[in-house]
């Protein structure tokens, strides 16, 4: 069960025009491998290796001490044609959809406010940003604090002051995954905020200031300027939110554990569960393979899109 | 371009990759680094107040034999043990759920073990002995501590409002209800609740918690056919009672803890906070009831009869031999060590305020009234020896209880779920499960 790898831009050789072939170097080809040996011997034993493994395994009926039974694509039937993973899948989708729309434009609507050299807005996007510091499973724990489910819960007092009564928040089927959601966004809105901020801060003053002299409003400013300034900033936002929410798990695993009725089961939930409760590491290893697989395809078709679109 | 400092950094670079390479080489190979030297590892599934307990008598194994134990107490024992099995490197002994005996075996983690060579083992029980035994007949563990579940009872806010100790489950149903609406412990705000739930999926608890409730109300998991076939016997009238009965707490506001759908037992700890005043439990937690909420605030009741009987979860703790350890002699002491009266004494933790790891002795020459001399654990033995039921341990149980917990999670999530067609759908679950171990008729 490898975390799927993300990609890494690949470097592109290029001879400097004018500059005459000379007999091949060794030491400046290898040079660049050298310096790249300790990051790829890291990856090759963390990553690749395990991916490796994950493949074999997800071939096998696993039992360590047994013998693994070579089953060829069982496990990747029994995974496709299980229910609960179908279910899990449209729970993912809905998640990674929810969180990264819903993290972008808080991140969009922060980064607005708080853009800016001021002191106080400093100190102001430091504490906006805490939430992507904090480890999940702590900020899992706060927020099943917060969101419990009695009159003396700490949402349910913020509601009770403005005459709504206690809501059930996690522990209903009904709003389990939009509390987990709600807390996605807050997680992720901030990281977004800090890359927005940054594609802000290269939009061309002169534009702003030809748009004020022909007299635009706010909302045409926005559509007409800073939208599609910020085209770069938020191809690399939703590249990373499409990433990040396939493979979600920590939030949900910590706030409810899949339940209540299996409403907030995602796809690395029920993998767990069945590599770890039902023991059946085999087709945990077959979801997981299959999980990367569209991590893989997502990246590629989010890069040849933003390609053409930048083209 | 390339000078020959950056030639050398480049080249400690590389010789560095390469001691990572032989570092994690090693790590890998070298995964039973206990070796046959080594001290012995041992593992249980506990917090750190059993742990505590469980040192104290490896510490006497120590004094007495001069084999060292490595002991790791492991919450997430499931979790981390599927690791270390993956990896082919078990923990030498394991001591963990009498339960899970057929999940372990049926993967080949566990070394058989021959009865009659057990010194001790005579001492122990027949019955206790067939909990270790595996469908092939086979011995696969040896009885270390034994229970039943009871059901313990904020005796303060029952008095406070006046009503007697529940005798049906309807009593047990309208005390819940008195102390989540009548505020049992007066301080003027409603902020109490009846029952403690651990109702998560997680670990199957809520099959767990349910289980007792469904044998009082006549319904049953699997039964065993003559040729060691097993089938599903959740579909029943029996079932549908209890689970109606069950629907019924979760489904009236305040019977059951607000989160209960999505609590661990350790999330479950609103007995212990006087938050809620009724919990169907293991013995195991008195000792921290006797400091939170209080000896005196309440009592371990006899079980509420359901409408056919009183029937409680039995449960118990087996020592497990992990395979493709090398010190097979040490291993058996040890398991003899546990079994002896001296060391079950330990762990039964009397005369001190901790948690006790055998609960009831799996020795009978231990007698468990004397060393204890408390009712509360009196009432526990009799329940155990007079209407107590375990989950059947031969087979991988864990899988069905897992599906069970799913599906009643699922029912009791939804209070406009039908029940009927519900427990149909589990018991077609168990059925699927128990196909794919080959145990169907």
């Amino acid at each position: 069960m490898t975390a799927p790898v993300t990609e890494r831009p690949a470097a592109a050789p290029a001879r400097p025009p004018g500059v005459r072939r000379r007999p091949f170097n060794w030491r400046r080809a290898l040079t660049p491998w050298l310096f790249l040996a300790p990051g790829l011997l890291l990856a090759l034993y963390f990553k690749f290796i395990p991916m490796i493994q994950g493949i074999r395994l997800s071939l096998h009926k696993v039992q360590p001490f047994l013998g693994d039974q070579w089953v060829g694509l069982d496990n990747y039937r029994t995974v496709l044609e299980d229910d609960r993973f179908r279910e899990a899948f449209r729970h993912t989708l809905a998640l990674g959809i929810g969180q990264t729309l819903g993290a972008i434009v808080v991140g969009f609507l922060l980064a607005l406010l708080l853009e800016g050299q001021a002191k106080s807005l400093w100190i102001v996007r430091t504490a906006v940003f805490l939430p992507v510091i904090t480890a999940i499973a702590v900020v899992g724990e706060i927020w099943r604090l917060l969101y419990l489910p009695t009159g003396d819960g700490f949402v349910n007092t913020l509601l009770g002051l403005v005459g709504i009564g206690p809501q059930p928040f996690l522990d209903s089927p009904d709003s389990a995954l939009w509390s987990v959601m709600a807390v996605g966004v807050w997680i992720g809105a901030p990281y977004n905020m800090v890359i927005i901020l940054a594609g802000l801060a290269g939009v061309e003053r002169s534009l702003y200031e030809a748009a004020a002299v022909d007299g635009v409003s706010l909302l045409q400013r926005l559509r007409y300027i800073t939208l599609p300034a910020l085209r770069p900033a938020l191809t690399i936002v939703l590249t990373l939110a499409a990433i990040r929410g396939l493979r979600i798990f920590t939030e949900v695993y910590v706030l409810t554990g899949g339940g209540p009725a299996g409403r907030t089961e995602v796809w690395m939930t029920r993998v767990f569960s069945l590599g770890f409760e039902r023991n059946d590491i085999g087709v945990a290893s077959a979801a997981s393979m299959l999980l990367l697989a569209v991590t893989l395809v997502l990246t590629i078709a989010v890069r040849l899109l933003s390609r053409r679109a930048d083209t | 371009m390339l000078r020959p400092t950056s030639a050398r950094t480049a080249v400690a670079l590389l010789a560095a990759g390469a001691v990572l390479s032989g570092l994690t080489a090693c790590g890998s190979d070298d995964g039973d680094s206990g070796g046959s030297g080594g001290a012995l590892e041992v593992w249980t599934r506990s917090a750190d107040a059993p742990a505590e307990t469980y040192q104290k008598v490896f510490d006497a194994f120590t004094e007495e034999t001069g084999i060292e134990i490595d002991y790791k107490p492991v919450v997430e024992f499931d979790t981390q043990i599927q690791g270390r099995a993956a990896s082919r490197d078990l923990p030498d002994v394991f001591i963990n759920d009498s339960g899970s005996l057929g999940t372990y075996q049926s993967q080949g983690w566990l070394t058989p073990v021959d009865r009659d060579s057990v010194t001790g083992g005579e001492d122990i029980s027949d019955e206790n002995w067939a909990t270790t035994q595996g469908l092939d007949g086979d011995y696969y563990g040896i009885p270390f501590s034994r229970q039943a579940f009871v059901t313990v009872v904020r005796k303060d806010w029952r008095e406070n409002l006046g009503l007697p100790v529940p005798e049906t489950w309807e009593d047990l149903s309208a005390l819940a209800d008195a102390f989540a609406t009548q505020d049992p412990d007066g301080n003027g705000q409603d902020d109490t609740f009846g029952m403690v739930v651990p109702g998560t999926t997680e670990r199957g608890y809520l099959a767990w918690w349910a289980s007792s409730y469904i044998w009082q109300g006549g319904g049953d998991f699997v039964t065993e056919g003559d040729d060691g076939t097993y089938e599903s016997a959740f579909d029943s009238p029996g079932t549908v009672a209890a689970v109606e009965w069950i629907k019924e707490q979760f489904c009236t506001p305040g019977h059951v803890q607000p989160n209960a759908l999505t609590s661990t037992t350790l999330e479950s700890r609103q007995f212990n906070n006087g938050e809620a005043g009724i919990y169907l439990t293991g013995p195991y937690n008195l000792a921290a009831y006797d400091d939170q909420p209080g000896q005196d605030t309440y009592e371990v009741i006899p079980t509420p009869p359901g409408p056919e009987g009183t029937t409680m979860l039995a449960e118990g703790e087996n020592i497990y031999l992990g395979a493709g350890s090398d010190k097979t002699d040490a291993q058996l002491k040890l398991a003899e060590f546990l079994i002896s009266p001296e060391a079950q004494e330990i762990a039964m933790a009397a005369d001190e305020a901790s948690e006790p790891v055998v609960r009831l002795p799996v020795n009978s020459t231990v007698d468990a009234g004397q060393v204890r001399n408390d009712p509360r654990w009196e009432l526990v033995q009799e329940q155990y020896d007079n209407d107590s039921r375990a989950f059947p341990s031969a087979i991988n149980f864990t899988p069905i209880r897992q599906a069970v917990a799913e599906g009643l999670n699922a029912l009791m999530a939804d209070c406009g779920s039908d029940v009927e067609a519900g427990v149909a759908g589990i018991s077609e679950d168990i059925d699927a499960e128990l196909a794919d171990q080959d145990l169907l008729p």
